[in-house]
């Protein structure tokens, strides 16, 4: 009962793919140890399941414990790959890190089905977060008070909201709720009037939640793959796997996997993200 | 026969084996008694040498009396922290420890033997769910509750307040009913004796006889609550801010520690330890009260 959620959230999943994935282990078998970002989780954990089939000598370790965790992992060598959904900081980039971008990603403003508010500016969602509007009066909605739900700090989603959208100079109002998931961050929205969040944009639409939530749309750009492909929608970022040094042996036939036709095309763009590929044609 | 000379008589009269046998069992018990006081040490100077540096980097004054705690713009101040700590712990109390000194009552001075088997179990099995599931039970089916009356997240000190005041009625219930029983039958016959009903008895005889037990009951129930970490994590909503309200997300110490400790480094880390040192006072303030008490008790 002293773990944190997510450390549990990993046990779980390390003991889950214990006891399916292996009991070969003394018998020569690599085992992969991948962790970081929950964002990256189902990219993660569905390529490894096609590389395992593909390599049954491999056992391919996932979990997801928040880009941050992943970054010190991999720099302190107690994982071979680091997800994380935000770039390097400053002082982590002395750590030899070799970045690997997989994939893209958008980050959606949800608010409840039952807001009849549609579409908010940068300007307006800047605001909203750092605690300066608090009535969704001021953006054109009901008057009806703004419940703020925020990520916890190891976030590699608040990272990259916080760079965006707020800015160096201004703070996420600390009186916002601080969930520790993206799940949850969700669910509570879906739930909740008055309740505005951001999650992954492949979290939007969700077989299994009982609830729908709202994407807004930001400076009136809808999120979607094609706007955020193409550069138009602004809340979007890239997905990475950090290596220690340039990927090697497994690590590196893993990592071609995931960038391979078959996993970009599938789970990437099952998972709601945008192959790496995309963005890439884009650019040039 | 004295005790002494029953001792003395046992060393004499045992085979040489037997005796080496007992002096190994007493060893065996001493070292496990041993490992208690070896962890709480390990712990306490753990716990004291990785907090120290908070008050070089962060200054106690501005550490512990400090009004913001901002981690990713390194503003350590934890005095929401505490209050927030002390806001759940209060409150949780106030809801928990009436309703398990009157399940005590009813377990000891009023149930049928038949209902007392049925409820008991039902007590003592509250403080074998493990706490994530209260905290799932709470995110899942009251925060909704919660959030549909007061028209916020549902986030916030009152969910805690009921999570935890159920949490803590089997260990205050439990401890309270002890002390309920060890009251002499004699006192409550002399109570009925003189016309006193079963009410007049309880209140007015036997919960003062008690008083000791029960205050004891408490305040290891308040350790309880001020520890507890998953199940508050899961409702409390984390804003790491003085609460407006009692509906609003507040922060607790052990839910912020829990939450940050996966990433913190450098002083932010330096600083959950600084939480863990105050959190460590606080229990061991909480033990010297019951020594406290339980002294009074005995005077």
């Amino acid at each position: 009962m002293h773990s944190p959620a997510l450390f549990l959230i990993t046990v779980v999943l390390v003991a889950i793919l214990g006891v399916t994935g292996c009991g070969r282990r003394d018998d020569g078998v690599t085992e992969l140890v991948i962790t970081g970002s929950t964002t990256l989780l189902p990219i993660a954990e569905i390529s490894s399941e096609g590389f395992e089939a593909l390599n049954p000598d491999v056992n391919v370790l996932v979990s997801g414990v928040g880009s941050s965790a992943g970054i010190e992992a991999v720099a302190q060598g107690t994982a071979d790959i680091g997800t994380s959904s935000r770039d390097l900081k400053e002082e982590e980039e002395g750590l030899g890190l070799i970045d690997t971008p997989v994939a893209y990603d958008g980050i959606a403003v949800i608010v409840n089905p039952a807001n009849p508010v549609t579409a908010l500016s940068m300007e307006q969602l800047k605001a909203i977060f750092a605690g300066e509007i608090t009535n969704w009066e001021e953006v054109g909605g009901p008057d009806m008070r703004i419940h703020l739900v925020n990520r916890d700090e190891a976030s590699g989603t608040r990272e990259a909201f916080k760079k965006i959208v707020i800015g160096k100079e201004s703070n996420f109002d600390l009186r916002a709720a601080v969930l520790p998931g993206t799940g949850q961050v969700r669910d509570v929205v879906s739930r909740t009037d008055g309740a505005v969040g951001y999650i992954s944009l492949g979290f939007v639409e969700s077989r299994e939640a009982a609830r729908d939530v709202k994407a807004l749309k930001v400076d009136n750009i809808e999120a979607t793959p094609v706007t955020i492909a193409d550069e138009t929608y602004p809340i979007r970022r890239t997905l990475h796997f950090f290596t220690k040094g340039a990927p090697s042996g497994v690590a590196k036939e893993y990592i071609d996997y995931v960038l391979s036709p078959e996993v970009q095309e599938g789970a990437v763009t099952e998972a709601g993200f945008i192959p790496i590929t995309v963005g890439n044609e884009a650019a040039q | 026969m004295s005790d002494t000379q029953q001792s003395a008589n046992k060393m004499r009269l045992v085979s040489r084996s037997t005796l080496a046998k007992e002096t190994a069992l007493a060893t065996l018990f001493f070292l496990c008694a041993f490992v208690a006081v070896l962890g709480v040490a390990l712990i306490f100077l753990f716990v004291g040498w990785r907090a120290w540096p908070v008050f070089s980097e962060v200054g106690i004054g501005n550490f512990a009396l400090g009004r913001v705690w901002d981690a990713s713009n390194e503003v350590y101040g934890i005095l929401p922290l505490i209050v927030g700590s002390v806001i759940v712990t209060l409150g949780a109390l106030a809801l928990g420890t009436p309703l398990a000194v009157g399940t005590a009552v009813f377990l000891s001075e009023i149930a049928s033997p038949r209902v007392r088997s049925v409820v008991r179990p039902a007590v003592e099995l509250l403080a074998g769910i493990p706490s994530v599931v209260y905290g799932f039970f709470g995110i899942v089916v009251l925060r909704p509750i919660v959030a549909e009356f007061s028209g916020g997240t549902g986030f916030g000190a009152f969910t805690a307040w009921v999570i935890l005041g159920i949490m803590i009625v089997p260990t205050i219930a439990a401890l309270s009913e002890d002390a309920l029983r060890s009251v002499p039958d004699g006192i409550r016959e002399a109570s009925y004796a003189m016309g006193a009903t079963t009410w007049q008895t309880i209140y007015k005889v036997l919960l003062p006889a008690a008083k000791i037990g029960i205050i004891d009951a408490t305040i290891l129930g308040m350790g309880r609550a001020i520890g507890e970490t998953m199940a508050v994590l899961m409702v409390v909503g984390n804003a790491p801010v003085f609460p407006e309200g009692i509906f609003s997300p507040m922060p607790t110490l052990t839910a912020q520690i829990a939450l940050n400790m996966g990433y913190a480094s450098g002083t932010h880390r330096v600083a959950l330890f600084g939480m863990a040192a105050i959190l460590f006072m606080f229990s061991m303030a909480l033990v010297a009260a019951v020594r406290w008490v339980s002294r009074l008790g005995g005077e």
